[in-house]
């Protein structure tokens, strides 16, 4: 079952002479516990695609559904918990970079309106599963290109969403910290959330088991391919989305 | 427990403000002061005309018209007058004054020297009717009415307030539409303050406003910490300006009161009420609140 779909999804930046297509008639599934991988050469609408899960963007034409709803006609208020539901991951970390990584973290949890000792939990379980040490006080700006990711990786993580979005989560690190991001990466996909990963690095397509290879260039769908022998479903719990709106009248 | 949701996300809403103020002391600091300054002139003009009024009602300028009635007049004969009075369109308010309450009155206006009428029988003063008349009332109306009046059986004297009663009133609603206008500008100076140092404060903050948008802030928790910091801002200005306030009035008013003993009568200036001071300092959190929203509405759109 798809978790993402795109159908003719047309996505434009700017008016007049400045007009520029982002994505033209895309479509596209993305199914339910895959590791997909969205490749394309800079400027191929990989980063826009992802923005319009997010619904940081909307689309000129097509809709885009998460988990069976038009993410585009959703109220405005109940976007942020569609975002609940889908964690992102960017080449530039989007770290708090005089926060440490526990408190990067467990500002994910506060939004989910968490008591304080359940959010230095989660947290902590979090940084666990990258692989870093909770206790750690240096904030992120002091910390390495490859741990400022798996930072950014935890609190992506923290609450556990059913979508994980990376958008060259590799391209600032060297060959060895990049295949350190991506085996996590397989890892978050192995307890069930769907993976979808923009990137040109071809170190993804080697080093990781795809279940889908999805190519764009110039706003078009080039190529959607599926990859059934690294599917392994019946042991793979897919993480289904949380309901969204919340009800009317949450602070949180 | 899902229901708490809402209790600790204010929470941090909450200790998300204090450490974003924390963060710009300075800023705050200049943001409390300005609307200190602001709040001072407003709090000026309606310390002036609440202490007006209180004179206009001190020497019943505000009862244009007062009745005395005859002794051993019947509550039933008194009600007959009243409704009479009351059914003429250009009256507006009628109050029945006892013997016992215009006994009280005078107790009360004598001070601490109130204690010579103990023992004195109220019955000794009259009864009487207070007679406010309508806005825009013709002037010459209380001393028509007056003539009418004492024609009736009932009626032992009627007192008319001169024409520079007019006058005093006109003076008053000056300092009233003084009052509004300052009301109005200050509450702009004040929302303008907030908006200019919440802008500051989500242009410093704009990565954590982009991270929780990200991570599916809502824009109540987005928002929440600069409404919080806005309000406290200005209920702030409002504590500091009423504190000032109450110093200067507090230095200045035996002055007055001594220099000017012909038009106040000793004790006649006053300071605000401890509610008034609450309303003060809500009306401080309340132009914060709307000044910090406006400003995150505009620059940290969720």
């Amino acid at each position: 079952m798809a978790i993402i779909e795109f159908s003719d999804v047309t996505m434009t930046y700017g008016r007049g002479r400045k007009r520029a297509a982002a994505l033209r008639g895309v479509s596209l599934a993305v199914d339910e516990g895959a590791f997909a991988v969205l490749m394309g050469p800079s400027g191929a609408g990989k980063s826009t695609l992802l923005k319009l899960v997010l619904a940081m963007e909307r689309p000129d034409q097509g809709t885009i559904r998460v988990a069976g709803r038009d993410i585009h006609r959703l109220r405005r208020a109940s976007i942020p918990y569609l975002r609940r539901n889908v964690g992102a991951v960017f080449q530039d970390f989007k770290l708090l970079q005089d926060a440490t990584p526990m408190e990067n973290v467990a500002l994910a949890l506060h939004v989910l309106g968490m008591p304080r000792r359940e959010v230095r939990q989660r947290a902590a379980w979090a940084l666990h599963q990258v692989e870093l040490d909770p206790t750690m006080a240096r904030p992120a700006r002091c910390l390495s290109g490859g741990e400022q990711q798996r930072v950014a990786i935890a609190r992506a993580l923290a609450g556990e969403p059913a979508i994980l979005l990376a958008d060259e989560p590799t391209g600032n690190l060297d060959p060895r910290l990049s295949r350190e991001i991506l085996d996590l990466l397989a890892g978050i996909r192995d307890r069930g959330t769907t993976v979808l990963v923009a990137t040109h690095d071809p170190l993804v397509l080697d080093h990781v088991s795809l279940t889908q290879t999805i190519h764009l260039e110039h706003g078009r769908l080039v190529t959607l391919s599926a990859h059934p022998e690294f599917e392994d479903d019946d042991d793979i719990p897919a993480i289904l989305p949380a309901a969204w709106p919340e009800p009317a009248g949450a602070v949180a | 427990m899902r229901w708490l949701r809402p209790f600790y996300s204010l929470t941090y809403v909450v200790t998300r403000g204090v450490r974003g103020m924390a963060q710009a002391p300075a800023v705050q600091l200049l943001a409390v002061g300005t609307m200190a300054v602001c709040m001072l002139l407003l709090g000026l003009v309606m310390l002036v005309w609440s202490n007006a009024q209180g004179m206009v009602r001190a020497w019943g300028l505000d009862v244009p018209v007062t009745v005395y009635l005859v002794d051993g007049v019947e509550p039933g004969q008194v009600d007959a007058v009243a409704q009479r009075l009351g059914s003429l369109p250009e009256i507006a308010t009628i109050e029945h004054v006892t013997a016992e309450q215009a006994m009280q009155r005078l107790s009360d206006g004598l001070g601490a020297d109130g204690s010579m009428l103990d023992g004195l029988d109220p019955e000794v003063l009259p009864q009487s009717l207070e007679i406010g008349l309508a806005p825009g009332t013709d002037p010459d109306f209380g001393h028509v009415l007056a003539e009418r009046l004492s024609e009736l059986p009932v009626v032992d004297e009627v007192a008319v307030v001169g024409a520079w009663a007019g006058r005093a009133h006109d003076l008053l609603e000056t300092v009233e539409r003084l009052a509004l206008g300052a009301g109005m500008l200050v509450g702009l100076a004040c929302m303008a303050i907030v908006w200019s140092t919440i802008r500051l404060g989500v242009y410093a903050r704009r990565a954590e406003i982009q991270i929780l948008r990200l991570v599916g802030g809502t824009a109540r928790f987005v928002h929440g910490p600069f409404v919080f910091e806005g309000m406290v801002q200005g209920a702030l200005g409002a504590s500091l300006a009423l504190g000032l306030l109450w110093l200067g009035f507090d230095a200045v008013h035996p002055f007055l009161e001594r220099g000017l003993s012909m038009v106040f009568a000793a004790g006649a200036l006053h300071f605000f009420e401890p509610v008034e001071l609450g309303v003060g300092v809500a009306f401080g959190a309340g132009l914060g609140l709307v000044g910090s929203r406006a400003a995150v509405a505009h620059y940290a759109e969720v």
